[in-house]
C-alpha cells in the first residue's frame, strides 16, 4: 500500500508525458521518420532546414557523403552577408514533376521573409527510394573560389565636409546635387496606378535621391502621395541614370487630374567602387511560365557585395519607359564571380518591349 | 443733501471722462495680428506665390512669439521664428528684463509690410514695416509708460527649413526706400 | 457758479497734473556712443530711470534735476530707444534713434557653391554691411566685388549699397577650377570659391583594344565642349549586344578616360553614354 501513491504518480507522469508528445506531433515526425513518399522526403528535409538543424538535414540526404554541411546551408540560409543570412524560411510549397518507382522529381518554392520584404525561390530536387525510405539528392556544385590575388581599388571615393555652426551666416554650404526627372509615364494598371520613368544625377558629385509623387484631384487637391522607396537606385554618381517607379495602390486614373513629381536629393559620401557588371541580360519565361529578365552580375572589384539589388527600366519601340521592375538577389557578389539574377515582369508588358536597361544597387554589411 | 451728492456724482464722471480722453479708446487683443505684404516693387527676384503667403505668415507668428518671450522673459520662445542678429538682440533683453525686473510689452495691431528686397538665389529678403503698435513699459506692477505709436522697421528675413526666419529687426527714425 | 467751476476746473487740474515734466535728448546717436539726457521740471531728490531699446532694459536710481548718462554700451544695437524718469508720482519719457556706426564687417553671400562653366549670370553674390556692433549699416556704402578665376585675369565692379545690401550677377568662367569671390568695404572683407566644373561630355568617343587576349573598351580623354576635362567619378555606361545578349557596364572616369573589359562572342555592337548624352558605336569581331 505504501507503494502505491508513487506508483500512482509515476504511471500519471508518464500518461501525461506521452500525451503532449502525441499532441505536439511526436506521433507524425515518428511517421515521417521513414519518408514513405517523395513529397514526404523533401518536407521532412525542408521541415529540419527550417528549424536550422542542419546535421540533421545533411543526414536525411541521398548523398550527403558528398554534400558539405556548409555548403547545404549557403545554400538554404545563405553566406558572406547575403540578404538569405537575414532571412526565415517562412513555409514552401512542393508539386511533383516526375515520378517512377526508384526515383521522382519535385519542384519546391521556397519562401522567404526578408527585411526587404518576401523573397521566393524555386527548385527543382531529385528523389530517390533507398530501401524503405525515400532521399532527396541536394545538388552538388562545386563552389567556385576566388584565387588569392591584389586588386587595386583606385576609384574615386567622396568626402563631405558640411558648414559649422560656428560658422558666419553668410558661409555657403555645399549645395545639395543637382538631379532632374528625365521621363516620367503613368499608367493604369489593374488595381493601381503606377508611375515609371528615369532619373539622372547632373551634378558632380554622389547625390541620395528620392522621388515622389503627388496624385491632384481636378479641384487641385491632393488625391495621394507615394515616393519609390526601394524601386529606384538610391545612391547615383555623376551622371548616373537611374529607373524609378511608384505604386499608388487601388487609385483609378479617372480620380486624377495631374501628377506633380518631386525629386529630394542629398549630398552624401560615397565611392565609384565596385564596378558591376551586367551581363547576358535577355527576357525569357520562366520554369513558372513568368516573363523574367534574366541576366548575371559580375563583381569587379575586390570587395564582397553583400546585398545586390538591381532595377530594370523597359522601353518600348519609342524609347518611352513602359515598365520598372527590381529584385533584390539572394546570393552575395564575390569578386570576379559571375552571379544569376531573374527580375519579373507583367506579361501583358513583356510583348511591347523594345528595349531594356539594367540598374545595380547595392547594400554592404560593413559599409565604409 | 441730495444736490450735494448730484454734484459730486457730476464731477466725478466729468474726471472719469478726461482720465479716458487721454487714453487711447481701442486696446487690440493681442491675438490677431494683421498683416499686409506688397511686394510690387521687389527685386531683383520676383516673389514666389507660396513665399508671399509664407513671409505673411511667419513674420506675424514672429511678432507673436516676440511679444510673448518679452511679455513672459522666455527666451526659448523666440525659437520659432528667430535667428541671428534678432535673435540674439532679444535673448539680451530679455536677460536685462529679468535683471532689471522691468518689461516691455507690445500690443500689436497690424504691420503694412513692403518687400524692397528679394536676393538672386532666393535666400534673404528685406521689408520694410509699418507697424502700429502699442508699447508699455512695465517696472513689477506699475506702467511706467505707455504710447500708441506706428514704428518703421527694416526688417532682414531669410529661409529657414520649413519657414521663413527673422534675421534682423532694426527700428528706424525715417522711412526706408526701396 | 461755484459748481460751474468745480466741475470744469477739477478735470483740468487732473489733466494737467497727468501732464509729464519733460526729460530731453538727442533724436539720434550713433551706435556705441554716450548719450546725456537732460530732465528739466521733474523736482528734486532720487528718481527712477528706465531705459529700454534693442536689447536693453534697464533701470537704475538717478538724482532728479541732473543730466542723465547713458553709457555707449547700452547704445549699441541700433534702433529705438525709450528713457523714462519717474519721481515716484508721475514719469516723463523721450525716445531718440540710434543710428549704425561706422561700417566693420561684411556679410557675403554666394551661390551656387558649385556651377558649370561658360554659364551667363550663374553666380550671384550679396553683400551686407554690418558695422562693429552687428548693426546694418543703412547708409550708401560701396562695395568692391572682384571675381578671381582659376586662370586669367580677376573682374572688379563696385557697386552702392541700398538700405546696407547690395549684389552682383556674374558669369562662370571658361575654364574648370575654384574661382575666388570676395566683397571688401575698407578694411572689411569676405571671400567665398566657387567650383566651375566641366558641363556635359561632348564628343564622346570609344576605342577598342585588345590585350593579352581579351578586349577593353576605353573612351578617349573626356571633355566638354571648351575643352574641360569632365570630372573623375563621372559614371560612363558601356553596352554591348552579341550572341549571347546584352551586357551593361557603369564605369567612372578615372584620370580623365573610362575602361572596361569585355569578353566577346563573335560579332558585337557596342554603345556609350554619360549621363544624357551618347557616343559613338563601335562593330567588332572576337577573336578566337
Amino acid at each position: 500500500m505504501k507503494y502505491f501513491v508513487p506508483l500512482l504518480i509515476t504511471a500519471a507522469t508518464v500518461v501525461l508525458i506521452a500525451i503532449a508528445w502525441v499532441n505536439s506531433g511526436g506521433m507524425e515526425r515518428e511517421r515521417m521518420r521513414s519518408s514513405r513518399t517523395p513529397e514526404e522526403a523533401v518536407r521532412l528535409l525542408l521541415t529540419q532546414a527550417q528549424a536550422r538543424n542542419w546535421d540533421r538535414a545533411r543526414a536525411l540526404l541521398a548523398n550527403s557523403s558528398d554534400v558539405e554541411k556548409s555548403a547545404l546551408i549557403a545554400d538554404l540560409a545563405g553566406s558572406n552577408g547575403s540578404l538569405l543570412t537575414f532571412a526565415n524560411l517562412e513555409n514552401f510549397d512542393l508539386w511533383p514533376l516526375h515520378k517512377t518507382d526508384r526515383e521522382a522529381s519535385m519542384r519546391v518554392k521556397l519562401h522567404y521573409s526578408t527585411a526587404v520584404g518576401p523573397l521566393e525561390d524555386v527548385r527543382d530536387l531529385k528523389v530517390l527510394h533507398e530501401g524503405e525510405a525515400w532521399r532527396v539528392v541536394w545538388p552538388t556544385t562545386t563552389a567556385t573560389k576566388v584565387a588569392p590575388q591584389v586588386i587595386p581599388v583606385n576609384y574615386l571615393r567622396w568626402d563631405i565636409i558640411n558648414r559649422g555652426a560656428e560658422d558666419d551666416w553668410g558661409v555657403q554650404n555645399v549645395d545639395s546635387p543637382q538631379v532632374r526627372i528625365l521621363s516620367m509615364n503613368a499608367l493604369q494598371r489593374l488595381d493601381r496606378i503606377v508611375i515609371v520613368g528615369e532619373v539622372v544625377n547632373e551634378d558632380t558629385v554622389p547625390a541620395y535621391v528620392n522621388v515622389g509623387a503627388t496624385l491632384l484631384r481636378p479641384d487641385g487637391s491632393t488625391f495621394a502621395q507615394e515616393s519609390s522607396f526601394d524601386k529606384v537606385s538610391h545612391t547615383l554618381l555623376p551622371k548616373q541614370v537611374s529607373p524609378y517607379r511608384i505604386d499608388f495602390p487601388e487609385a483609378r486614373m479617372n480620380q486624377v487630374k495631374s501628377v506633380r513629381m518631386d525629386v529630394k536629393s542629398l549630398l552624401v559620401a560615397a565611392s565609384a567602387d565596385p564596378v558591376i557588371e551586367v551581363s547576358d541580360q535577355r527576357l525569357q519565361t520562366d520554369a513558372l511560365g513568368k516573363k523574367v529578365l534574366l541576366g548575371q552580375l559580375l563583381n569587379q572589384s575586390g570587395q564582397v557585395v553583400n546585398i545586390p539589388h538591381v532595377v530594370a527600366a523597359y522601353y518600348d519601340d519609342s524609347g518611352k519607359v513602359i515598365w520598372v521592375s527590381d529584385g533584390y538577389v539572394d546570393q552575395a557578389l564575390l569578386p570576379q564571380i559571375p552571379v544569376p539574377f531573374a527580375v519579373d515582369l507583367p506579361d501583358d508588358v513583356a510583348p511591347k518591349v523594345h528595349n531594356y536597361h539594367v540598374s545595380v544597387n547595392y547594400f554592404n554589411v560593413n559599409r565604409s | 443733501m441730495m444736490r450735494l451728492a448730484f454734484n459730486v456724482l457730476i464731477i466725478l464722471a466729468l474726471a472719469v471722462g478726461a482720465y479716458f480722453a487721454l487714453r487711447p479708446a481701442v486696446m487690440a487683443d493681442g491675438s490677431a495680428r494683421k498683416v499686409e505684404l506688397n511686394a510690387e516693387n521687389l527685386g531683383p527676384r520676383s516673389i514666389e506665390d507660396l513665399t508671399e503667403k509664407s513671409i505673411t505668415r511667419d513674420y506675424g507668428l514672429a511678432w507673436q512669439t516676440m511679444a510673448a518671450a518679452l511679455r513672459e522673459n522666455r527666451r526659448e520662445l523666440l525659437d520659432g521664428y528667430f535667428t541671428g542678429i534678432a535673435k540674439a538682440t532679444l535673448a539680451e533683453q530679455i536677460a536685462d528684463q529679468k535683471n532689471s525686473g522691468i518689461r516691455v510689452r507690445y500690443t500689436d495691431q497690424g504691420h503694412k509690410l513692403e518687400a524692397v528686397f528679394y536676393s538672386p538665389s532666393g535666400d534673404a529678403m528685406q521689408l520694410r514695416d509699418r507697424a502700429q503698435l502699442e508699447v508699455e513699459i512695465v517696472d513689477g506692477d506699475k506702467v511706467v509708460q505707455r504710447e500708441d505709436v506706428t514704428l518703421n522697421y527694416l526688417v532682414l528675413m531669410t529661409p529657414g527649413a520649413d519657414r521663413w526666419l527673422v534675421r534682423d529687426l532694426q527700428t528706424t527714425a525715417a522711412e526706408v526706400r526701396p | 457758479m461755484r459748481l460751474l467751476l468745480a466741475s470744469v476746473l477739477i478735470p483740468f487740474s487732473l489733466l494737467i497734473c497727468g501732464a509729464a515734466a519733460e526729460l530731453r535728448g538727442p533724436a539720434q546717436v550713433t551706435a556705441g556712443n554716450p548719450v546725456s539726457l537732460a530732465s528739466t521740471g521733474t523736482g528734486s531728490g532720487k528718481g527712477t530711470f528706465y531705459l529700454t531699446g534693442p536689447g536693453q532694459a534697464s533701470k537704475r536710481t538717478v538724482t532728479l534735476g541732473d543730466e542723465i548718462q547713458v553709457h555707449g554700451d547700452e547704445v549699441e544695437h541700433a534702433g529705438r530707444y525709450t528713457a523714462v524718469v519717474c519721481d515716484g508720482r508721475k514719469c516723463a519719457a523721450t525716445h531718440f534713434f540710434v543710428r549704425a556706426a561706422e561700417p566693420a564687417k561684411v556679410s557675403l553671400l554666394v551661390h551656387p557653391s558649385r556651377v558649370r562653366v561658360a554659364q551667363p549670370n550663374a553666380i550671384s553674390a550679396v553683400a551686407f554691411v554690418f558695422d562693429k556692433f552687428r548693426n546694418l549699416v543703412l547708409s550708401p556704402a560701396q562695395v568692391d566685388f572682384k571675381a578671381s578665376p582659376k586662370q586669367g585675369p580677376a573682374v572688379s565692379q563696385t557697386r552702392p549699397t541700398q538700405n546696407g545690401v547690395t549684389w552682383i550677377r556674374l558669369t562662370s568662367a571658361t575654364k574648370e577650377g575654384p574661382a575666388k569671390i570676395g566683397a571688401s568695404l575698407g578694411k572689411a572683407s569676405e571671400l567665398r570659391v566657387v567650383q566651375q566644373v566641366a558641363s556635359e561630355a561632348c564628343n564622346l568617343r570609344i576605342k577598342p583594344e585588345w590585350n593579352a587576349g581579351k578586349f577593353f573598351v576605353e573612351t578617349e580623354p573626356v571633355r566638354d565642349c571648351n575643352g574641360n576635362a569632365v570630372s573623375d567619378g563621372t559614371v560612363v555606361s558601356f553596352t554591348k549586344v552579341d550572341a549571347s545578349g546584352k551586357t551593361t557596364v557603369d564605369a567612372p572616369i578615372k584620370r580623365g578616360v573610362a575602361r572596361v573589359e569585355m569578353p566577346i562572342k563573335g560579332s558585337a555592337k557596342i554603345l556609350v553614354a554619360s549621363g544624357v548624352v551618347t557616343g559613338n558605336e563601335l562593330s567588332v569581331e572576337g577573336r578566337q
